[in-house]
């Protein structure tokens, strides 16, 4: 990449022009466990082109937020709007088809699938193929298996995963696996993409190789990210704007600087005394609820 | 150096598209003209030297292949359990029974409309597919052990119909099927094909070999391409296939169907070929004798379905063949009978415990795995090493060989770098 921009300058005042109508706007959202609050009354809007991260303590309800996007968990309360469509009444696989597309944050669901098969998979709402076709597979449904095939290599070339194409996923690294489903997901085509703690467990070089196709993605596919983070340096330096979850209440919203001098997040993550967060560290340890 | 997102869309166009990303062809490799050239030759051998006793053994071993397709396609690849195979087999074999048997004689005789092969060979996976997509949207509700338990009634309730249905059955006492007859050569007498005269059991023999082929070659396609990993993606992980788009119930339902279609195919030829079956035959350890053919053979492996009937199928009756054992006397000793329950009882929990992947993992491992990996090895190596940092175990290539999907095998492999 010729032209990284200075990361902390990312700017939220540059939402595209001419688009005012958020992307996803989520309103309200409450979702609850025999007993326990996992969000409560969680209100906020992601705009096209953004990047846009949710960071709390472990805890704090982020992975229970991706799961109501994903229409795993279920809601109590609340409306999910996403591209002028009620997400709340698709179903799980519907969301995929609408544009939204989610990274695993732990890999191993598809250990003997290869690297190249899982991104096919990814490419699933985007084929055709029925049954009787698939098992005939002659013309159209071997064309279409060879175009498809030709799209999930190019992204395994983007994302320098060409030489394990053949490989079963279970078989990789754990970077390079987190690495394929990143490219599982970008294969799906989403206007929206769903980013569950993508470099959790990656070596420094890795995480800032992930971090440079984050960015990519935004400036030169325009795709829309939600990134789950526990990585603050990451988060700092990528994201447009902010929110900060804590007990499964926002505690705050705002651009990267206002965060960090946020005295709600600052006691959220740090108790009482500390004054500011740390520079960029590499992992914040868990806190101490859990 | 990132896509634009026009790619994707521009490859509707009618374009040269890369060879790289051709789907491997099933005929791609010169290893696998001479396999195909070596199963031809043994096929051939078998075809002109082997005696009726032999071909009795092995038609009824490619009958079973068929029947084990079906359940590997419904609990190998997409992880639907199922103890229902011989409800399906039954319902193939009773169609075949009602559409081809000869019209009844006596008032008290079963049914029958004297059709030709060509209706009531397709009309039994017909029939079979519908009541399993009858069936399927209540049964595929329920997962793992209750799915298994759902299936396993409909084994009980066949067997209660095939008992009292006696104008389709022939009640307890069962009934005569009808022969595939094809104009006027009829495969239960000797006919001669281009001045080739054929024995029965050599007539049938084709007739079994083809239809193999064909589900053999449909569940390979259905393998490699959307739906079948799909499947393969639904027995991994459901919620993850469904965050990717998959249709659960859609691809759930599609293996059903086509698998209860395979096991009614299946049990039309079987009666087809035995000619005389009674209700009984329809039983659980019917069905679990195609569960150990997957488990022993191979899970979700076309070649895997194909051996594993062999082993549970035609083992047994060639160590009678050979009269290894003392047949069964009824008394103390360990007849043939006894001795092959015993033994697939201890096949299966040796593979289970040992090989996972059944007679056909084994065989793949087996292989010389150095010529298939070094090409794809000497790049990952390389990969490991400059992105693993210190955090990340550089793996031993050589001891992670891709054992399954169908991308990882075959030269083809060696093409990526």
């Amino acid at each position: 990449m010729s032209e990284v921009p200075n990361r902390l300058n990312l700017a939220s005042d540059n939402h595209q022009p001419g688009k005012n109508e958020p992307l996803l706007r989520v309103e309200q959202l409450s979702v609850r466990f025999a007993g326990v609050r996992a969000l409560s009354d969680v209100s906020f809007e992601v705009w096209p082109g953004e990047l846009f991260a949710v960071i709390g303590p472990n805890g704090a309800g982020k992975t229970s937020l991706f799961n109501v996007l994903s229409r795993v968990y279920q809601p109590e309360t609340g409306h999910v709007t996403f591209a002028g469509q009620d997400l709340l009444r698709l179903k799980p696989h519907q969301v995929a088809r609408a544009g939204i597309a989610r990274t695993f944050q732990n890999m191993g669901q598809f250990p003997t699938m290869t690297v190249l098969e899982y991104l096919l998979l990814g490419r699933h709402t985007r084929m055709r193929s029925g049954i009787l076709r698939a098992g005939l597979f002659i013309g159209p449904t071997r064309r279409e298996e060879w175009e498809n095939r030709a799209y999930c290599l190019h992204i395994l070339d983007l994302l320098n995963l060409k030489e394990v194409r053949d490989r079963p996923l279970g078989s990789l690294p754990y970077g390079l696996q987190k690495r394929a489903d990143l490219a599982r997901a970008l294969a799906m085509e989403p206007r929206l993409l769903l980013l569950d703690e993508p470099v959790a467990g990656m070596s420094l070089e890795e995480v800032e190789e992930i971090a440079e196709v984050i960015l990519e993605i935004k400036e030169q596919l325009g795709i829309t990210q939600i990134l789950v983070e526990h990585d603050m340096a990451l988060v700092m330096g990528l994201a447009d704007r902010i929110l900060v979850l804590d007990f499964g209440r926002v505690i705050a919203e705002g651009r990267p600087a206002e965060i960090q001098a946020n005295p709600a997040v600052i006691k959220a993550y740090l108790g009482e005394e500390s004054e500011q967060l740390p520079a960029p560290v590499d992992d914040l340890p868990a806190v101490s609820e859990n | 150096m990132i896509a634009t997102r026009e790619h994707s869309h521009s490859r509707h166009h009618r374009q040269e598209l890369p060879r790289e990303a051709e789907p491997p062809r099933l005929l791609g490799s010169p290893g696998r003209w001479l396999w195909l050239g070596v199963g031809v030759l043994a096929l051939l051998l078998f075809f002109s030297l082997a005696g009726d006793d032999w071909f009795t053994i092995v038609n009824y071993c490619l009958i079973a292949a068929i029947a084990t397709l079906a359940l590997n396609l419904l609990s190998g690849y997409t992880g639907q359990i199922s103890l229902g195979l011989a409800f399906f087999m039954g319902l193939g074999g009773y169609t075949a029974a009602l559409l081809g048997g000869n019209p009844p004689v006596g008032p008290l005789d079963p049914w029958g409309l004297g059709l030709p092969v060509f209706v009531w060979l397709p009309a039994a996976g017909l029939v079979a597919a519908l009541v399993g997509a009858l069936v399927g949207p209540s049964a595929l509700r329920l997962r793992g052990f209750y799915l298994g338990i759902v299936t396993l009634a409909l084994v009980f309730i066949g067997n209660y119909l095939f008992r009292n249905l006696r104008f389709i059955t022939g009640g307890p006492q069962g009934r005569n099927f009808p022969v595939p007859t094809f104009g006027s050569v009829s495969l239960d007498q000797q006919n001669s094909l281009l001045g080739i005269a054929l024995t029965s059991g050599q007539q049938y023999f084709l007739l079994m070999l083809l239809v193999l082929l064909l589900s053999a070659l449909f569940v390979y396609n259905l393998s490699r391409s959307r739906v079948g990993r799909a499947m393969r993606a639904v027995r991994d992980h459901e919620v993850g296939a469904a965050i990717m788009g998959v249709n659960l119930f859609e691809v759930k339902m599609g293996a059903f169907v086509v698998s209860s279609f395979l096991a009614g195919v299946a049990g039309a030829l079987y009666v087809s070929y035995a000619r005389y079956v009674i209700p009984d035959y329809w039983s659980l350890s019917l069905s679990i004798q195609f569960v150990a053919a997957i488990i022993i053979g191979g899970i979700a492996d076309v070649w895997g379905s194909i051996l594993g009937a062999a082993f549970v199928f035609a083992l047994p009756q060639i160590i009678d063949y050979f009269s290894l054992l003392p047949p069964s006397t009824g008394g103390g000793g360990l007849s043939s009978g006894d001795l092959n329950a015993l033994l697939y009882g201890l096949l299966i929990i040796v593979f289970l415990l040992f090989e996972p992947g059944g007679v056909i993992g084994l065989l793949r491992r087996l292989r010389p795995t150095a010529r298939r990996l070094r090409p794809v090895g000497a790049g990952v190596g390389k990969a490991a090493v400059n992105e693993g940092g210190e955090n990340i175990e550089v793996v031993d290539l050589l001891q992670h060989a891709p054992e399954s999907g169908e991308e990882g095998r075959g030269p083809r492999g060696g093409r990526t770098s």
